[in-house]
């Protein structure tokens, strides 16, 4: 090791090139071995049977049927076979029926599902930002472009390019911009005082190393600060890279002028789904039915009209005057200084509280009152006159009314409607008297001078002497928003008189009109209708909904017009710029062609070239790895210098070249795999074979691999017959223990457990919130998806054991796995048990097994049977799903603990 | 020796090992060959430790280290002028925007113990303990927001995918507890911004991550059997499944069903240890009286008590997140309160531990992910308004460190006479690392892990162990 460095730095010294690393010279095919042998049954076995005989090692006889059934299942479509295919199968276990079934697996829609978890894994794909504020963004569209693209077969060139620079693309598709979610998958900080710059070059970053990681197996960001200290790559081949994709907007967004942040970025509208589009029909109905109502109601106003000038006319002789209230008395929380004024207003000042409901008793001399008026009356102890004490900014002096309520003999008087001077943006006076304290009236940017609100009672209210009537005004929004000087006024008579406006009364007032006025009396008298007005603020609300029928969205990439400029960043810190660079790959790897454009897309499409040494073999390597459990370079992350060398290193080519020259088909490298006689050997084992190959590194026997997170939980969901096949959409929200999503930063989301199918679908579709993802998955190794996994771990840890056990997501599967089993056909205990194991395990019981789980049944029955008030508890503690009324509760839980055992074992949740 | 019996706890642990060659700590390796069912059992440190168990205090936000343990009577005299340029010009902060005021403490500052170690007025129950006590004044750190700065003070990186310190610690000494995990979080408010992945263990097998001890529900998830099921059921449940796999053993011969079968007894008795460990009943009223806490009643008073119980039992790791220290605004009304809560719990902590004889080889790390500016933050008279704030500072701060062969009535290192800038002894995050794993018996050069053809530590390329905190 030390050697080759020496020797790499006295090359590059002297102008010499080093003698190149296998991993950066371009695959060729290497010959098939010749061996005279029956076993093989495609050039992989040659290559294996070649390297086991250099050991003198033989392969492990072949599994048996019902083994390999299931293997392969969870293989290619991560769920175990059915009972009726297992039993189907063994009638017949034949190489062309097996072969028949491969071909059906790989065209299964499972087979994109299952097979779209590593790579989401490698995309860091999640539902969330990350970080302080961990919000929740969609960009699922990408994961399902995944899961389809897997079952449509695309090459995997394509792939590539469609995921890098699909965007760039001529006439770029949907499809293909829905691709590039690729890399708007990194963590995104936006929690406040956050430096966009330091934001974007951080996203940047985790392009570029992903980039490196996915398609070339190299740690590109140990040349981030420095040149690599291994692999053939320097500071500037990594700049060089970063230029690419340096293109692209920022991915924050401020939120007013603060330093509160927002996440950004392009985004693409997707189609709008089926139950939008019927939400859209049933407003688009009722818009029309509302249409027609007001068109009816124009048109039979003529004769309500007569009726309603002659009731405005006898109104306006007796304009209503309005008239001060009294105070008797004035208090407010928080205890500011107030003062009362000849006005009749009270001036509010000295230590302003955050937070103060004033609380005012008037008294009046009027009989009846019909309306109230609260004025904020403008006075110098005020910033610029007030009217309100806002604290910060102090430059915007407002006060939000958050409820205004009147009391009479401590009743609470009904208003029907508010009106105002006027309303700010979203704080429109109505939300004043609506009893709810988060809405309320303020009037930014109105400062300096008064404001008004009016407010009428629903009915007249007649005012006996002496009767206490009280003012109360919450102002509970904080910071002090509060009014400087109030004064109250009330009114009596017919509220329709109130600011009736000048032009009309005196239209009214005329006998005879002209067409112009005729019409402008009608309109106004059409305005104040009230049938009309609900009717019309109901469209109004429709039209508003309609409106808010916004389509699902998915996070793309666009290039910026101008490019950035790109240079070197000393010690990868953005703020210290070197030299400039600009887009280029690294000389170490093939060249890049003259004719591919110097970007994104030109990069892609460096990428694919066959005469990349890197991309088919990293590829070809991870699928093996799936398969069989390691890698043939079982650093699947590093093909370089650092990397373990290759087991089967003409294996690994001849996998390369086949993939290149066979369209870069992954369905048809799957197929060699899982067709191989290497792939068909028995998991089983003894401590003399382990010794002799221990690590299994010639595989002479196929590896027993415990599965993934997801396919432990949809293994279980199949078996106990819950599993929802629905595809797409997004993201599902399966039970879990409540508390797990915590409070982190502002807004932020709740987990509502489904209580439909999607409680049941795969786990490909659950939600990824990084800073707290799905619990059970997290025990079994999932990753936080914060940045790029290769390899997921897999331990064997208690906490596996009790989430099987306890999860309630698995005590429903075992409970409805026991209805599964009783109601299914059988006669006996035994072919109850026998059922359970072809439909958990795809195989039948030992006799030892069946000896062991009978008596337990039995006893449980009789137990359950006498005590059915524990029988009851058991199932009754479950949520989200209920049996059906036949079956009864003591038999059914009698079988949950068998099914409870079964979906336990070590078997049930690894593919032998 | 029967290969049946040395299995290992995981696949990729045994990968490393077999391929291995460089730089893999010689930790690492002792514990591979060794299988303890959340950790290393006979892992042997690199030198002799000090300290054999870390409770790890995180006060999430980042407390004001001006208003607690730092104390500048200069600031304090120059409180409402402008701050000097250099303190501004050029230099990026989270909130700031414009050229800030000056904002001395408010708070009276005493002197303690025999040491004569200066505190804050609030935190009279840590100054009876001052001579115990190293309060390092002198920190840097890369990050200025919170979830970058709290990645970076727990995997040494800023960004999501490395593991944490104390998975660092799990990975390399295992736990003498076996019936509970080696590594044990706890958390008071809401979590901190940067979520689990705090604790995670990145790319470390996941045995080595942070197992979170909750106060509401179950205190590990899913530890309790559904209604229904009762104690005696689930060990009839457990001995089927385990004699079952071991049915399944005798005909495939995979070591790694052995392991589950293990891990199935540790689950069992894990459901009766940490019911056990959580129930603070049988603790004495002097005890309760000391931490301020009542049999089952959340707090962080009483997750500093669980705390002590873990370490007892030989738990390596403990790690109490605290929220609510970024005080933007307000500072001088919420560091009483915030104070209030911690000072007499960890106070009592130290005493207990030292009265129990377990102070000398338990270390106690308390501190945020950074601090907070000597500069106002928020509207003020010249620096006399009730609602000021500070902003994060990364430039210096200060931390406690306590027990494990700590120097104690020790002030280590210094900013300048305005709380600024590190000058005396400047440390940095790195450095306390460094110096957390030497006291753990580790050296951080040689802890290390291969990913992705590289071998990773939680130093980086940096680290100095101070030797000037250790007694």
């Amino acid at each position: 090791m030390r050697h080759a460095l020496t020797l790499l730095i006295i090359c590059s010294l002297n102008g010499i090139a080093a003698p190149k690393h296998w991993a950066y010279k371009a695959p060729k095919r290497p010959a098939i071995p010749k061996i005279e042998s029956e076993w093989p049954r495609n050039p992989i076995d040659y290559f294996i049977l070649a390297k086991q005989q250099q050991s003198q090692l033989k392969p492990s006889p072949p599994a048996k049927a019902t083994q390999l059934l299931r293997r392969v299942h969870l293989d290619l479509i991560g769920l175990p076979p059915k009972p009726e295919t297992v039993e189907q199968f063994l009638k017949n276990p034949s190489d062309h029926t097996y072969e028949k079934i491969v071909n059906n697996l790989l065209k299964s829609k499972r087979y994109g599902e299952r097979w779209a978890r590593p790579w989401l894994d490698l995309a860091r794909y999640a539902d969330s930002n990350g970080f302080q504020a961990d919000q929740l963004r969609d960009s699922w569209a990408y994961r399902d472009w995944v899961i389809d693209a897997f079952n449509s077969n695309k090459g995997f060139d394509e792939f590539v390019i469609e995921q890098i620079a699909g965007d760039m693309l001529p006439n770029a598709t949907d499809s293909q911009r829905i691709a590039t979610g690729f890399h708007r998958t990194p963590t995104c900080n936006i929690e406040a005082g956050v430096h966009p710059e330091e934001n974007r070059v951080n996203q940047v970053m985790d392009r570029v190393n992903t980039t490196g990681t996915v398609f070339l197996g190299t740690t590109l960001e140990c040349a981030q600060c420095h040149d690599h200290k291994y692999d053939p790559f320097t500071i500037k081949d990594y700049y060089s890279i970063f230029a690419f994709f340096n293109n692209t907007p920022l991915e924050v967004k401020q939120q007013g002028d603060g330093v509160t942040w927002n996440f950004y970025g392009p985004t693409m509208e997707l189609p709008i789904s089926d139950g939008q589009q019927k939400a859209l029909d049933t407003l688009n109905a009722q818009k029309k039915q509302l249409d027609r109502q007001i068109a009816k109601l124009k048109n039979d106003s003529a004769a309500q009209q007569t009726e309603w000038e002659k009731a405005m006319l006898s109104a306006l002789q007796n304009v209503p005057v309005w008239s001060v209230l009294g105070i008797k008395h004035f208090s407010a929380t928080g205890n500011p200084i107030h003062k009362q004024q000849p006005d009749g207003s009270v001036v509010v000042s000295g230590p302003n509280p955050d937070k103060s409901t004033y609380t005012i008793r008037v008294s009046t001399n009027l009989k009846q009152i019909t309306a109230v008026r609260l004025e904020a009356l403008t006075h110098p102890s005020m910033h610029k006159g007030g009217p309100g004490r806002n604290k910060s900014p102090k430059e915007n002096p407002n006060f939000i009314v958050n409820e205004f309520e009147l009391k009479v003999d401590g009743e609470k008087i009904k208003f029907n409607n508010a009106s105002a001077s006027f309303n700010q943006t979203r704080w429109h006076v109505n939300g004043s008297i609506d009893d709810n304290l988060t809405t309320g009236w303020a009037i930014n940017p109105e400062f300096g001078k008064p404001a008004t609100a009016i407010y009428k009672l629903a009915k007249p209210l007649v005012i006996k002497p002496g009767v206490p009537i009280e003012f109360s005004i919450a102002q509970t929004y904080g910071g002090g928003r509060t009014i400087g000087r109030p004064r109250l006024l009330a009114m009596n008579g017919d509220p329709r008189a109130i600011n009736f406006p000048s032009n009309i009364t005196a239209i009214l007032k005329k006998t005879k009109r002209s067409r112009q006025e005729a019409k402008q009396l009608a309109d106004y008298y059409l305005k104040e209708n009230p049938q009309l007005k609900t009717t019309e603020t109901e469209l109004a609300a429709t039209i508003k909904k309609i409106a808010n029928i916004k389509p699902p969205t998915t996070l793309v990439m666009v290039e910026q017009k101008k490019p950035r400029e790109t240079y070197i960043m000393t010690r990868g810190e953005y703020l210290s710029p070197g030299a400039s660079v600009t887009p280029s790959t690294p000389p170490t790897l093939h060249p890049m062609k003259k004719n591919l454009p110097r970007n994104r897309l030109g990069f892609a499409q460096w990428l694919i070239d066959p005469a990349n040494p890197l991309l088919s073999r990293v590829t070809v390597n991870r699928w093996w790895a799936e398969f069989m459990g390691k890698g043939i370079v079982t650093t699947e992350e590093d093909l370089g210098t650092q990397s373990a060398p290759p087991s089967h290193p003409d294996l690994l080519d001849w996998l390369a070249v086949e993939l290149i020259e066979r369209g870069w088909s992954m369905r048809h490298i799957h197929k060699l795999i899982v067709m191989s006689s290497t792939y068909r050997q028995t998991s089983n084992t003894s401590a003399s074979r382990r010794l002799i190959d221990p690590s299994n590194t010639w595989i002479t026997r196929t590896p027993r691999i415990r599965m993934s997170a997801e396919m432990v939980r949809d293994n279980a969901l199949e078996i106990s017959g819950l599993l929802s096949t629905k595809m797409h959409g997004p993201p599902i929200y399966p039970p879990q223990p409540s508390g797990i999503w915590r409070h982190v930063g502002r807004n932020a989301p709740k987990y509502i457990a489904a209580t439909n199918e999607d409680r049941f679908r795969r786990g490909v579709y659950v939600v990824w919130r990084r800073g707290a993802p799905y619990v059970s998955f997290m025990n079994f190794d999932a990753p936080d998806r914060g940045s790029c996994v290769v390899r997921r771990p897999r331990t064997n840890t208690p906490l596996q054991a009790l989430t099987l056990l306890n999860d309630q997501a698995y005590v429903e599967m075992a409970i409805a796995f026991a209805e599964r089993i009783i109601e299914h056909n059988s006669a006996t205990t035994e072919e109850r048990i026998n059922f359970a194991y072809l439909t958990a395990l795809s195989r039948n019981p030992q006799p030892a097994e069946i000896r062991f789980l009978k008596p337990i049944i039995q006893r449980q029955l009789i137990r359950f049977k006498n005590n059915p008030k524990t029988a009851n508890e058991l199932i009754k503690g479950i949520e989200g799903w209920k049996p059906s009324e036949k079956t009864k509760i003591p038999e059914l839980a009698a079988w949950f603990y068998i099914t409870n055992i079964l979906l336990n074992l070590d078997e049930t949740i690894t593919k032998n | 020796m029967d290969l049946s019996q040395k299995y290992y706890v995981n696949e990729s642990r045994r990968e490393f090992l077999k391929s291995s060659g460089l730089g893999i700590g010689a930790l690492g390796m002792g514990s591979v060959l060794n299988n303890n069912l959340f950790a290393a059992k006979n892992a042997q440190p690199h030198f002799r430790p000090t300290a054999k168990s870390i409770i790890y205090l995180h006060m999430v936000g980042a407390p004001s280290q001006l208003d607690l343990f730092s104390y500048k009577p200069e600031l304090s005299k120059r409180n409402g002028q402008k701050c000097p340029d250099n303190m501004f010009k050029g230099k990026r902060l989270a909130f700031i925007r414009q050229h800030p005021l000056l904002l001395g403490s408010r708070f009276k500052f005493n002197q303690h113990g025999k040491s004569g170690l200066t505190l804050c007025e609030h935190l009279p129950h840590l100054g009876s303990v001052a001579d115990d006590l190293c309060l390092v004044q002198s920190i840097r750190t890369e990050h200025f927001n919170h979830a970058p700065a709290q990645l970076f003070m727990h995997t040494g990186f800023g960004r999501f995918g490395r593991p944490g310190i104390g998975s660092w610690i799990n990975y390399g000494l295992g736990s003498e507890n076996h019936d509970l995990p080696g590594y044990v979080v706890m958390i008071t408010g809401s979590v901190a911004g940067a979520g689990n992945s705090l604790w995670g263990s990145g790319f470390l097998p996941t045995i080595h991550q942070g197992i979170e001890f909750r106060s509401n529900g179950d205190p590990v998830m899913f530890l309790s059997n559904p209604k229904g099921i009762d104690r005696k059921d689930r060990r009839e449940i457990v001995d089927g499944i385990n004699f079952l796999n071991q049915q399944s053993f005798g005909v495939v011969g995979d070591p790694e069903i052995n392991t589950r079968i293990a891990q199935y007894e540790m689950a069992f008795r894990m459901q009766a240890s940490v019911p056990e460990l959580m129930d603070t009943s049988g603790e004495s009223k002097a005890t309760h009286q000391m931490y301020g806490t009542q049999p089952g009643r959340p707090s962080f008073a009483n997750n500093c008590l669980l705390a002590r119980r873990l370490v007892e039992r030989g738990v390596r790791v403990v790690q109490l997140f605290d929220q609510g220290w970024d005080h933007h605004s307000s500072v001088f009304n919420n560091i009483p309160r915030k104070a209030k809560q911690i000072d007499q719990p960890v106070a009592a902590l130290i005493k207990d531990l030292k009265q129990r004889g377990l102070l000398d080889q338990t270390l106690i790390v308390l501190g945020g992910e950074f601090g907070r500016t000597p500069m106002l933050q928020g509207k003020s008279n010249n620096g006399t308004g009730g609602n000021v704030g500070r902003d994060h500072h990364k430039e210096g701060f200060s931390m406690m460190l306590t027990g494990g062969g700590i120097k104690g009535g020790l002030s280590y290192g210094d900013t300048d006479e305005l709380g600024y800038q590190a000058v005396d002894h400047p440390v940095h995050l790195h450095d306390i690392n460094a110096t957390i794993l030497h006291l753990m018996g580790v050296n951080h050069e040689n802890l290390t892990y291969r990913y992705q053809g590289r071998d990773f530590r939680l130093t980086d390329v940096h680290g100095h162990v101070q030797d000037g905190m250790i007694g």
